[in-house]
């Protein structure tokens, strides 16, 4: 019998215990966290079925059945936040998950190599910047009266100045380009851990054969990071809905709510700002429900492409 | 491997290195404009005669925030969230994540199942609100600090790198009559160094930059300094008293780039030197899928 390793085959239950007492006692504290601040909140969730009376504890008062269901299924704000988040989630699918994987191929063929960490390094770090502070930047710089961007279109095309973060027409352009300021560096680590696993011989062969630069790109890069692609986009698909919900609360204005009010800001409205807990509560749980059948979905596909599910 | 100086490989990486220099031009001059609009004067500002360089240089904006209590207040309230909540964060984390590391370890695999679905549902916001609010965390500072103690995304990258520790070693110091907790503390823990680096880093990041707990579950005068800029920027706090007589909406701009300065500044100048352990951290998780 090995020491130190969960055996528990030969063992009986209190000379297990006896052994390995100690794992579970490390554990108790951590668990016991994770139960209250993870699983409870979870089990909070029935709210959505009960009436919340203030002051008489948060699992409400009584049964109610579907009622606030289907009062926000006949809730125009209900659907228009629905949309909303659709809409947003797709065009920010559309535009940032091809960017990094480019960016990544750009990357691989800098050959000056201080340049390229110089480059790497540098577009990792507005990953770590808040979203307070990036949303506060992006302020300043498309302000109307002082910001340096409507400054140069006014300079340059003699334009009138455009109150960009106000105006619904460039609401969602601005969250996707944010996002794409924020995280292409980023998310191109991935991409690029996978093309520096491609042989060179690849690229020795086909340089012999003739083929630029542009040829290897399309018939060795990138056929050979397909996998990686698709994991990536199942993993994107499975968390489709979740945007970034601090991101669009800050940059969210009355103007703008056509266009930005998503169904997190919404649940924040209703159940923080109008305490309707249980209202609120039914709103968030349709929408966790529509992310786990994404992420359900997205484990069959993964299954069925790769053989082997991500988690 | 000579490369071939093709024509068309030359106009290649003309486009590569265009295309890099676009990056770090876009990554960079955000900060550069903040920082130079930090430095310049009222009267350059709403002239817009700023641009990437200071116009008539001074620190007057970074002197009146020093002079603005409310400022130095939220500075520290968010250096206390960071370091006490990453030191909770790391101790939980850690005493969670060894024992999970034993594949063979009984109902090991149920917990991780736990672990694992709690990523993808989790009570939503007015659950979580009212769970914070029912164990009187509101209007604390633990509000800020205990739900989000373990971040399951930091103690699965954990568990993969405990994993990573041959036994052997734990078997010698069993041998040498060390229990689990002294193997953690003794054989682990200094082996770790990297990954707890990362986790480290990634959960002192989180806490650095959260704002939205402190709006639903601080009073003012706990507010993190990230509370405090995004309440300045959508005027909800006044920097007008410190801004004295002069216009003040101008004044607040050279005022609120000092403030992004000041409050972005130990990621910034941090960054460089800790960003091999970021990475570190990606990579650690890309393995795992």
């Amino acid at each position: 019998m090995k020491h130190g390793k969960p055996d528990g085959v030969a063992l009986s239950n209190r000379t297990y215990f006896a052994r390995y007492y100690q794992l579970y006692l490390m554990m108790v504290l951590p668990l016991l966290y994770f139960l209250v601040f993870k699983y409870v909140p979870m089990f909070g969730n029935i709210l959505a079925f009960r009436r919340y009376r203030p002051g008489m504890g948060p699992w409400g008062t009584e049964w109610v059945g579907l009622q606030y269901f289907k009062r926000f299924w006949s809730d125009p704000a209900f659907w228009r936040a629905f949309r909303n988040t659709l809409v947003l989630s797709l065009l920010n699918l559309i535009v940032n998950f091809p960017i990094p994987i480019l960016f990544a191929i750009l990357v691989n063929e800098v050959r000056n190599l201080a340049f390229k960490k110089v480059v790497q390094t540098i577009s990792y770090m507005p990953r770590f910047i808040s979203t307070v502070v990036v949303i506060a930047i992006l302020g300043e710089l498309l302000s109307p009266s002082s910001g340096i961007f409507n400054i140069l279109r006014q300079k340059i095309f003699g334009s009138e100045a455009i109150y960009f973060m106000n105006d619904s027409k460039y609401f969602r352009m601005i969250y996707v380009l944010v996002d794409t300021w924020q995280y292409t560096g980023w998310t191109a680590i991935i991409y690029l851990a996978a093309i520096s696993g491609i042989s060179a011989d690849l690229y020795e062969a086909a340089t012999i054969d003739g083929a630029n630069k542009t040829q290897q790109i399309f018939y060795i890069t990138i056929p050979s990071i397909m996998p990686t692609i698709m994991v990536m986009l199942i993993l994107n698909v499975g968390r489709l809905l979740s945007l970034g919900f601090e991101k669009v609360l800050l940059m969210y204005t009355p103007d703008n709510s056509m266009v930005s009010d998503i169904i997190d800001t919404l649940v924040y409205r209703t159940g923080l700002a109008n305490q309707n807990y249980s209202y609120a509560t039914a709103i968030g749980l349709f929408s966790g429900i529509i992310g786990i059948i994404l992420v359900a979905g997205r484990n069959t596909m993964s299954k069925r492409l790769t053989g082997d599910g991500i988690y | 491997m000579k490369q071939y100086k093709t024509h068309s490989n030359r106009i290649f990486s003309l486009v590569v290195n265009l295309v890099m220099l676009f990056s770090l031009f876009a990554c960079l001059t955000p900060f550069l404009y903040m920082l130079s609009l930090s430095f310049s004067s009222p009267r350059a500002i709403i002239n817009n005669e700023v641009f990437l360089f200071p116009k008539e240089f001074n620190i007057e904006s970074y002197r009146q925030i020093f002079t603005y209590p409310n400022f130095f207040h939220a500075y520290g309230n968010t250096l206390f969230y960071t370091i006490v909540g990453t030191a909770i964060s790391l101790c939980l984390m850690v005493l969670f994540a060894y024992p999970l590391s034993k594949n063979k370890l009984k109902g090991q695999k149920m917990i991780m199942k736990l672990v694992i679905f709690s990523m993808f549902f989790t009570g939503g916001l007015i659950p979580n609100y009212l769970l914070v609010s029912s164990l009187h965390l509101v209007n604390t500072r633990w509000a800020m600090l205990i739900p989000f103690a373990i971040n399951q995304f930091n103690l699965i990258l954990l568990i993969n790198f405990f994993k990573t520790i041959p036994l052997d070693l734990e078997e010698a110091a069993i041998i040498d009559g060390l229990d689990y907790f002294g193997i953690l503390r003794k054989v682990i823990l200094p082996l770790s160094g990297a990954a707890l680096a990362t986790v480290g880093l990634y959960t002192a990041v989180f806490f650095w930059n959260d704002w939205f707990n402190g709006l639903i579950y601080l009073k003012s005068s706990q507010f993190p300094v990230m509370l405090f800029l995004r309440n300045i920027v959508t005027g909800t706090s006044m920097v007008g008293d410190a801004a004295g007589a002069g216009d003040k909406s101008t004044i607040a701009i050279s005022i609120k780039s000092a403030v992004i300065i000041t409050s972005t500044l130990p990621i910034i100048v941090l960054y460089p030197f800790l960003q091999r352990y970021f990475v570190k951290g990606i990579l650690i998780g890309a393995v795992k899928g």
